[in-house]
């Protein structure tokens, strides 16, 4: 990113004059907003559904379902051979990312384009808008890491209104639509990033030992069996968890024609590799424990050259037992290591 | 043979990714040409395409296998490119497709995705001493490359086929085993678990592994390539560890469930390497020491 050129575009407004901005977009983009229902759940939605409700950190449910959502139609049988979806025709623009989203959608992004490049995740990905929220409208008054040049544009919020900047050419070009409240001063944006780069990392160094700790096999089967002892195998860290692709495959017929769909499918479940002659290479839950920790802090670093948690939390707020990634990992480098 | 096919399945390949590139899930429809019974429960499938011309595999690589309605599995080709523009398929009725595939008859259509996933490494095997050691189902993957050998027999030395089953009715490819017994240029021995009384049965009853120690192996010079049930490869790579072949002289094929078979939907990973990507067909070093694996 050219930070001058970023300045240059940079705009302050309001939630509400955001929102009028967003209505805006409507007519070249699908977009969807975090929005608070009713009943108080702050979600991602349309503007219709629910009032704009940047502020409060992650949405609870993973960002990057808006591409791999939990069912998708892979085909649908048709007369002249299986018939395949086609690319969106209004490209997305998703407004709520945070930093840590914005790096999760980076590596599944990564992961659908190499080797075999998944055209149905890109049906709706390729031109997309990401639009990441950060400042100081965490959850509790807590301040989010302003995310940077991953993203399209960013909302950075100051307390009151928000910082509007544009990244990459698309997002540049939406924020240079915009007219601004006032003239949005750059020194009001340092200060903001001085406050997020101030922000602790102690989790990010207990990841990374607890990651040394795997890679090295310093960690026994039995902090596994004790792990797994408590696990009830809901899933929920896996449905929550932005970097977990994996997918199970089904047919279905609607409406008198066979689809197939993919859906979001659980390593903590038994069956999940066991294959039809019986043979099941992660048939003890122990292994399907540890497979959930190791795939992302030991298996994706060696395949990908990254750690692929981002800390986004998740599992660790969903998880009715504790034992989420950071909880394992605090665990796990208390007995075996140090940070 | 033609030794064009090899750069034919390369250029297959290439053109594959870029069609796949946007139909990554939609199989193509090929038509069943024959069905025949290989066991009470195994039957092979031969296919063609419905607009002819060569499938582009490679002995060792698989197919998603497509029954619209029923859903789809990973099927390991079990014939050689150098036998024609077909495709042989040896299945077990073991699972909701491959019973569904058992109830086709001839003249049905079946969808197709692949070649998928790494093939034996034929090129390397070249002017070696080949064993090649299957047991159950895994002579279907054997047989691709049993085939392959035969139809360019002057690029291997000395070739040992090594086959188990659990019975004398659970043999696969009974007359081609026996072709292969008899034949002079291949070196192949059967052995059964056990022989049901009133059975007739010519060969050996024992372990598969009974049948490496007596062997003449070179081991500086010699591949060998496993393919069968998962309890199967510990107990014969400890063999021939024992007759002196290191891991890189190893070559086995692993199973697992795709359900993609391109490296998305996660089920066949292997700490970090994806069965369906980086295997089936591996070198034991590459795998050796990762949990799970073996």
């Amino acid at each position: 990113m050219c930070r001058k050129d970023t300045e240059r575009t940079m705009r302050l407004l309001t939630e509400r004059q955001l929102e009028a901005f967003l209505r805006s977009a409507e007519t070249d983009y699908d977009v969807r907003v975090p929005v608070a229902l009713r009943d108080g759940t702050r979600t991602l939605g349309r503007l219709d559904d629910g009032r704009l409700a940047l502020a409060g950190g992650a949405i609870p449910a993973k960002m990057t379902n808006v591409f791999f959502p939990q069912m998708d139609r892979l085909l649908t049988a048709g007369p002249d051979g299986p018939d395949i979806p086609k690319p969106v025709l209004r490209p997305l623009l998703v407004v709520g990312f945070t930093a840590q989203d914005a790096e999760c959608l980076e590596f599944i992004d990564r992961f659908y384009a190499e080797n075999y490049r998944d055209d149905v995740y890109f049906n709706r990905r390729d031109g997309a808008v990401i639009v990441c929220v950060s400042g100081r409208c965490g959850p509790q008054g807590r301040f989010l890491e302003i995310a940077g040049g991953k993203c399209d544009m960013e909302f950075i919020c100051d307390g009151q209104s928000y910082l509007v900047l544009g990244y990459s050419p698309v997002g540049k070009a939406l924020t240079e639509k915009l007219a601004a409240r006032q003239p949005a001063g750059t020194a009001t944006l340092t200060e903001l990033q001085k406050e997020s780069d101030s922000l602790a990392r102690e989790d990010s160094r207990l990841l990374q030992a607890a990651s040394r700790l795997l890679l090295e096999e310093k960690v026994p089967e039995e902090f596994w069996r004790s792990v797994s002892d408590r696990c009830i195998a809901c899933t929920s860290c896996n449905l929550v968890c932005p970097t977990c692709t994996c997918f199970d495959v089904f047919d279905r017929v609607v409406d008198g024609k066979v689809q197939r769909w993919r859906t979001w499918d659980s390593c903590q479940l038994d069956g999940f590799m066991r294959e039809a002659s019986g043979h099941n290479p992660m048939g003890l839950e122990h292994q399907r424990t540890r497979r959930r920790i190791h795939h992302k802090l030991a298996a994706d670093p060696k395949r990908w050259g990254q750690l692929t948690c981002m800390l986004c939390g998740r599992c660790d707020d969903a998880c009715p037992t504790g034992i989420g990634v950071k909880a394992v990992c605090r665990e796990m480098v208390s007995k075996y290591g140090s940070v | 043979m033609d030794n064009s096919i090899d750069r034919a399945a390369d250029r297959f390949a290439e053109r594959l990714g870029v069609i796949d590139k946007h139909t990554l899930y939609r199989p193509f429809n090929c038509t069943l040409r024959s069905v025949r019974d290989l066991t009470p429960s195994e039957k092979m499938f031969r296919l063609a395409k419905l607009e002819g011309g060569p499938f582009g595999h490679r002995p060792g690589q698989f197919m998603q296998v497509s029954v619209l309605g029923i859903g789809e599995a990973p099927i390991s080709v079990s014939s050689s490119p150098t036998r024609g523009d077909y495709l042989e398929l040896g299945v077990r009725a073991a699972g909701t497709l491959t019973s569904a595939l058992h109830r086709l008859k001839p003249g049905d259509e079946i969808g197709l995705r692949g070649p998928f996933g790494t093939h034996f490494p034929t090129d390397e095997m070249k002017g070696r001493d080949l064993l090649l050691i299957s047991g159950g189902c895994g002579l279907a993957p054997m047989r691709a490359l049993i085939q392959y050998v035969e139809d360019r027999r002057g690029d291997f030395r000395k070739v040992t086929i090594l086959y188990g089953a659990k019975s004398p009715d659970d043999v696969l490819y009974k007359d081609e085993l026996r072709g292969w017994r008899n034949s002079k240029i291949f070196e192949c021995q059967v052995t059964v678990d056990r022989v049901p009384g009133g059975t007739c049965w010519d060969a050996n009853v024992g372990m598969i592994t009974k049948l490496i120690p007596p062997l003449q192996i070179r081991p500086d010079d010699t591949t060998a390539v496993i393919v069968g049930p998962p309890i199967m490869y510990k107990f014969v790579i400890e063999e021939l560890c024992a007759k002196g072949l290191n891991a890189g002289n190893i070559v086995v094929s692993l199973e697992r469930h795709m359900k993609c078979g391109v490296g998305k939907c996660g089920h066949c990973t292997i700490d970090h390497l994806y069965c369906c990507i980086d295997g089936p067909v591996f070198r034991l070093d590459q795998v050796a020491n990762l949990k799970g694996a073996i």
